[in-house]
């Protein structure tokens, strides 16, 4: 046992269903192959039973096959994919998903190299609003909040960074569909401002390591049903 | 045994109440020693910032001090310097590049750095993406200088690697908001393990950050002991006996 043993610190926390979870790899970056086997394998090694999985394949090249990889899945809650460089396309497969009975889409703004205040991201919001889906969005979330106001949509926002909480949290005060990943909440305090109702373990396994939120998690002053909320009764609750 | 060489006291702008969380969160993470940098020093007015960290260190037994040295402003850096590192609290020199706007590669960046090197004593600087590079031609270029690159890059971490091998007074620690899977691993597979720290950032990041990014590297246990405290110890002439 070294100094940097986490297992202590985890204890016996258990993570029921991760809201960010990616399979396939980023051809413009070192980093996993991210196969289905080696995510799940990772998952399991950190006792993160379930994952709300994604298509990085219909993210960056193909949407369909990348959607229909994930739904292909088992043991896991698919997600899929849209391209917001195509949002007559986008809409086209939030059709297809729903009648395939998917919950949650999600957005790869970052990725796609699409803004906040581009037109697909609104077109896409107001569909998926209007179908009830539910909408994980990567994204700086001070931006990224717009397209949804107004909407009663139910948005997860997977990039919020502990230096725009305060924007975030403004910004749900007037929504209550709106909730926010655990994963760049780091601060000392971030997890403890945000109402535990709105808050939601990500950890985008295999790019990030997954041991960093969860220890954040276990070691925050949260009370235990809390914990149990974050780490998957919300997403349980959002996600089926 | 583990010391923070990243670390700072005081209150942060950003949407959060820090300023005690300090010693609950080293012992959380067992870490003994932290080496603090006054975020008032760091962020806007070094002079003030170090001033009243020399007073709050007074009363502490688990954290020393970096003087915070504003390259734009060297009389005040000279004065700092001369003033604060004999009183035995104040360790190293801290240097923000961003917040003083002055890049590693500047040349007031340049000349702050060539006084540190002449106190004699170890640089915390800022880097970000390839600034480390920089960073490193500046110690290669300042004999006796021996920096520690700050957050070894953040995403640039490539970048940390490839500098510590162009100079070998430049030292790596982690601290960084994101933890992009492998990155602690990597630079520890291909960095002298002599040179690798550990850091936190802490207040401002939950060491649970730099811990949880170092404890999912798998570091064997020598390796893991180097990092968490004898090359801090030895870079920074820390008498540890109890």
């Amino acid at each position: 046992m070294t100094a940097f043993d986490a297992r202590k610190l985890v204890g016996d926390l258990e993570v029921t269903l991760d809201v960010d979870v990616l399979v396939g790899a980023h051809p413009d970056r070192d980093g996993p192959p991210g196969t289905p086997e080696s995510v799940l394998d990772v998952l399991a090694a950190h006792r993160i039973r379930s994952g709300a999985v994604a298509s990085l394949r219909a993210a960056l090249f193909d949407v369909p096959s990348g959607n229909d990889e994930v739904l292909a899945l088992d043991g896991v809650v698919p997600v899929g994919a849209v391209d917001l460089r195509d949002p007559l396309g986008a809409v086209r497969e939030i059709d297809r998903l729903a009648e395939l009975g998917v919950r949650a889409i999600r957005l790869f703004p970052d990725e796609q190299g699409v803004e906040a205040g581009f037109p697909s991201v609104r077109h896409v919001a107001r569909k998926a609003a209007g179908l009830g889906l539910v909408v994980l969005t990567g994204g700086d979330v001070r931006r990224f909040w717009q397209p949804f106001a107004g909407l009663e949509a139910t948005v997860v926002f997977l990039d919020t960074h502990f230096y725009h909480l305060g924007d975030f949290l403004v910004a749900a005060a007037d929504e209550p569909g709106f909730h926010t990943s655990t994963r760049l909440l780091n601060s000392p305090d971030a997890l403890e401002t945000v109402p535990p109702d709105r808050l939601l373990y990500g950890s985008r396994t295999p790019h990030y390591e997954p041991l960093v939120p969860l220890l954040r998690l276990a070691t925050s002053g949260l009370k235990p049903d809390e914990i149990a909320a974050v780490a998957g009764g919300n997403a349980r609750r959002l996600l089926g | 045994m583990i010391i923070d060489v990243h670390a700072h006291w005081g209150p942060w702008f950003f949407t959060m109440d820090v300023a005690a969380a300090n010693l609950s969160a080293m012992d959380r993470y067992g870490i003994d020693l932290a080496i603090v940098s006054a975020t008032e020093a760091v962020i806007y007015d070094a002079r003030a910032g170090n001033r009243a960290l020399a007073g709050w260190l007074t009363g502490q037994d688990r954290h020393l001090g970096y003087v915070t040295v504003n390259p734009r402003r060297p009389a005040d850096a000279e004065r700092d310097l001369r003033e604060y590192l004999p009183t035995g609290k104040f360790v190293g020199v801290k240097i923000h590049t961003d917040y003083t706007g002055s890049p590693a590669s500047s040349p007031q960046t340049r000349e702050a750095l060539a006084m540190v090197a002449e106190a004699g004593v170890p640089a915390l600087v800022h880097t970000w993406g390839a600034t480390v590079l920089d960073l490193a031609e500046v110690c290669r270029d300042t004999p006796g200088l021996r920096v520690i690159a700050g957050h070894m890059g953040a995403d640039g971490y490539a970048y940390a690697i490839q500098a510590a091998r162009e100079c070998d007074r430049l030292y790596l620690e982690p601290c960084y908001s994101h933890a992009p899977a492998g990155r602690v691993a990597r630079v520890a597979a291909a960095v002298d393990r002599t040179r690798l720290l550990f850091g936190t950032d802490s207040t401002l990041i939950d060491p649970a950050s730099a811990f949880g990014a170092v404890a999912a590297a798998n570091l064997d246990e020598e390796t893991a002991e180097l990092v968490a405290w004898r090359n801090a110890a030895r870079l920074f002439g820390l008498d540890l006996t109890p």
